[in-house]
């Protein structure tokens, strides 16, 4: 045979010949099964968890006594964690947490054997690793988004590698984006049309395709913020000294772009719920619409106030009131489907819990942020803005954890352990409420967004201290996740079954754990959104 | 002929482009100046007709990839290549080089925030990313059968990379064990030198007098001493080299002083 020969034809199979099984370090770090890259993107956006949520402990009481820096020992230093916090949060933690779910679960339940382009696929989860490794070691040596007190020539090398190293964080994170949302528009099985795809991977490709219109921006302020710091003279920034490089991709961070960041949680949330309940979404296609619209209006590119104010924008005042329609739509639907289904009584399940958790957060999300945007309230440019981005961020989280419980047998093999999972899980949601909101409340009492001078005001106080509790009570529900899912590697529970919820869609039609390709037939024609329940209805007619 | 998708996307399209016209009209915008983009007259609002059009544009050209992939739909797609069914896409094989890739953008971030030799280093990886991902790409498609396909790609990649993995390995050791050297004393730069010859020589001497030694072993031993130099090098190129002629009093100066 000589290379200028064409293809043999392929002989039409069930499934396509598949590599032996992956085993060992360089299997593991060549891999191209999705299953084992998604998990890397889990374990690794769980670890920064902990680390984001032990830095968010000491913002916290540092800022239940802000006459004095006592933990950072400087405002710059307060400032540069302050940053790490905030952008760890959400595009080390969220977001990296929900795309290695994806990564895992979408290719099945849309019955394909793999994800689409997996080399990128690992590239961006390794990408992603280094990206905020070399962002960390750069904050903590001195670097970060600008400096208080002035650039010097030492930290301007550091404050460089956090800009690149943000910057690879985000182009990681848009590459593995490309391959879910690729993985949905064309691979699907069979009779599935967009109508039919399942709500995760739906919510999956509406969020992929936000983050991939507008995160490019990011990646475009930062080139200036570099070439600005290097080339000089300084164009945007302030050469004496300020927040002004936060600022400038500071909307990342502020509605209406980071709502993008919960996009899936509306998708876990319609996954979790009807297999809870025993029946088919009330009005699937109303969810789908609904969750389209909630990316919609969570596009935020446009809206950079460091440029131009646009917080009198009518189009920033309707984004910011509208989004809570869909919310409130989602919920309501997920709400409607378990009032009509059969869901068991009793303690409900650690997943149940996250899914219902993280609707909450959302919700006092998105009222939070209405109220943001309501301008008598004056709440811009207040610690409001901190706690709407921690309560969104953190309801990604707790569907993420949500989905974590709920698909663990396609993910691990196993069980999560359920018991743990109940009390992390309500320990995080308890937590994520307890931070977020009474910041928002500090806000009309106008506790500034980055507070480094004392407010005199005891309710402010007294805010801030409910608010480290909260910060608490996430990094001991971010260590019980680390510790559940060591439980869970170790395989000591019950083995689960193929099917161990009763789900409806495709990726509860394979074994647990999945064999590599995923089904050993390719599944049968898909005529709805929930084709298990289309099987088992017509063995209940036969 | 019309899918589903495109008739979703181009719906949402010219809603969006109506409702950028008439953002546009109620804003202030000129005659025409909605309908031509602003090329005759002001849009009104720019933020709001910019977002509106954006909006309208990007889902215009998502409902046009979606009418040419027939929706992604595997019955279409059948359909239009007059087959009952699709075969299945073949498993991508796993690959080192996507994570080697991952590592050398790494290598330019940090090369491009601290040190230009870095990044070109970097840059150097990158490259040679590339050419790998591209021949394995193309090697994986090259017929139905993978032990062809891996066959096909080292005949055509082997004669490059071991002379090329060679020459980067020697030239990384001697470039590391350099650098030891010159931070070393007078006298423990011989002691080094006569040192890692010592090792090189035992283990070639080790290889040669039991060939059917387990490979692993050996294997062990190189990637063990070839580690301890890369290490033992970058430490020294850290700390820098000694100094070799002590400075004197600079005549030269004190003459055009004078």
């Amino acid at each position: 045979m000589t290379m200028t020969e064409s293809p043999p034809a392929t002989e039409t199979q069930s499934v396509a010949p598949v590599p032996s099984p992956a085993v060992g370090l360089y299997d593991w770090i060549s891999t191209s099964d999705h299953k084992r890259i998604g998990r890397t993107w889990i374990r690794a956006s769980l670890l920064m968890l902990l680390g984001t949520a032990v830095v968010g402990i000491l913002i916290g009481f540092e800022q239940v006594d802000a006459s004095s820096v006592d933990v950072f020992g400087g405002d710059n230093s307060y400032f540069q964690l302050w940053g790490l916090y905030r952008f760890a949060l959400v595009l080390m933690v969220a977001a990296p947490l929900l795309i290695g779910l994806a990564m895992v679960v979408v290719p099945m339940q849309i019955g394909a054997t793999n994800i689409a382009f997996p080399r990128a696929a690992l590239a961006a989860g390794w990408g992603y690793l280094l990206g905020a490794g070399i962002t960390v070691v750069s904050v903590l040596a001195g670097g970060g988004w600008g400096a208080l007190d002035g650039v010097s020539q030492d930290e301007a090398d550091a404050i460089a590698l956090t800009l690149l190293g943000t910057g690879m964080v985000i182009v990681s994170l848009l590459l593995g984006a490309i391959c879910v949302a690729t993985t949905v528009i064309s691979l699907r099985t069979s009779g599935m049309n967009l109508l039919r795809v399942p709500l995760f991977a739906w919510s999956m490709l509406v969020a992929c395709t936000v983050w991939l219109l507008t995160l490019p921006v990011a990646i475009a302020n930062l080139a200036i913020m570099y070439v600005d710091l290097r080339g000089g003279p300084l164009t945007f920034g302030n050469p004496e000294g300020s927040d002004a490089m936060y600022a400038q991709v500071a909307w990342v961070l502020d509605q209406p772009q980071i709502y993008a960041i919960a996009i899936p949680a509306l998708g876990i949330i319609a996954s979790i719920v009807p297999v809870i309940a025993g029946t088919r979404q009330i009005a699937h296609w109303v969810m789908v619409a609904f969750i389209g619209v909630f990316g919609l209006l969570s596009v935020g590119g446009w809206s950079q106030p460091y440029f131009a104010n646009t917080s009198d924008e009518i189009l920033y005042i309707a984004f910011g009131l509208a989004i809570v329609l869909p919310v409130f739509a989602v919920i309501g639907g997920a709400a409607a489907t378990l009032a009509a289904g059969d869901a068991p009584v009793g303690l409900p399940a650690a997943h149940l819990l996250g899914a219902l958790g993280a609707g909450v957060i959302l919700l006092a999300a998105v009222v939070s942020g209405a109220m943001k945007v309501i301008e008598p309230f004056d709440l811009i440019g207040t610690s409001a803005h901190t706690g709407l981005m921690n309560l969104t961020a953190l309801a990604a989280i707790t569907a993420g954890l949500a989905g974590l419980w709920f698909w663990a047998p396609k993910i691990g093999g196993g069980f999560m352990p359920s018991g743990l999972g109940r009390l992390v899980i309500l320990d995080f949601i308890a937590g994520a409420l307890l931070l977020g909101i009474p910041q928002v409340v500090a806000g009309f009492f106008d506790s500034p967004d980055l507070m480094v001078t004392d407010i005199d005001d005891s309710v402010v106080d007294a805010m801030s201290l409910v608010s480290a509790i909260g910060a608490v009570l996430v990094a001991v529900g971010a260590l019980g996740v680390i510790l559940a899912l060591i439980a869970s590697m170790r395989g000591s529970g019950d083995a689960p079954g193929d099917n161990p919820w009763n789900g409806h869609t495709l990726e509860w039609a394979t074994t647990s754990p999945p064999p590599v390709g995923n089904f050993d037939e390719p599944p049968a024609k898909v005529v709805s959104e929930a084709p298990l329940l289309d099987i088992a209805d017509e063995e209940v007619d036969a | 002929m019309f899918t589903t998708g495109f008739k979703l996307y181009f719906g949402i399209a010219v809603g969006l482009f109506i409702a950028a016209i008439v953002y546009g009209y109620s804003t202030g915008g000129g005659h025409v100046g909605p309908l031509t983009w602003g090329w005759k007259g002001g849009v009104g609002d720019h933020i709001g007709y910019v977002v509106l059009m954006g909006l309208s544009t990007v889902a215009g050209t998502l409902g046009l990839i979606l009418v040419a992939f027939r929706d992604a739909d595997p019955a279409a797609q059948a359909h239009y290549v007059g087959v009952d069914q699709l075969p299945s896409t073949p498993m991508v094989t796993g690959s080192v080089w996507p994570v080697v890739g991952a590592f050398g953008a790494g290598t330019m971030v940090v090369g491009l925030a601290l040190h230009s030799a870095i990044f070109v280093v970097g840059l150097v990886i990158c490259a040679a990313v590339a050419i790998e991902w591209s021949m394995d790409a193309w090697a994986d498609r090259a017929t139905g059968d993978p032990a062809a396909n891996r066959e096909l790609r080292n005949r055509i990649m082997a004669p490059i990379e071991i002379p090329a993995a060679g020459v980067a390995t020697i030239g990384i050791i001697v470039l590391a064990a350099s650098r030891i050297l010159l931070n070393a004393s007078k006298n423990g730069a011989v002691i080094w030198s006569i040192a890692i010859a010592v090792v090189i020589l035992g283990i070639g001497t080790l290889y040669a007098t039991k060939p059917k030694l387990n490979k692993n072993i050996i294997a062990g031993l190189v990637l063990v001493t070839a580690g301890a130099v890369l290490a033992g090098g970058i430490v020294a190129a850290v700390d820098g080299e000694r100094e070799f002629h002590p400075s004197q009093p600079d005549d030269s100066a004190e003459e055009h002083s004078e």
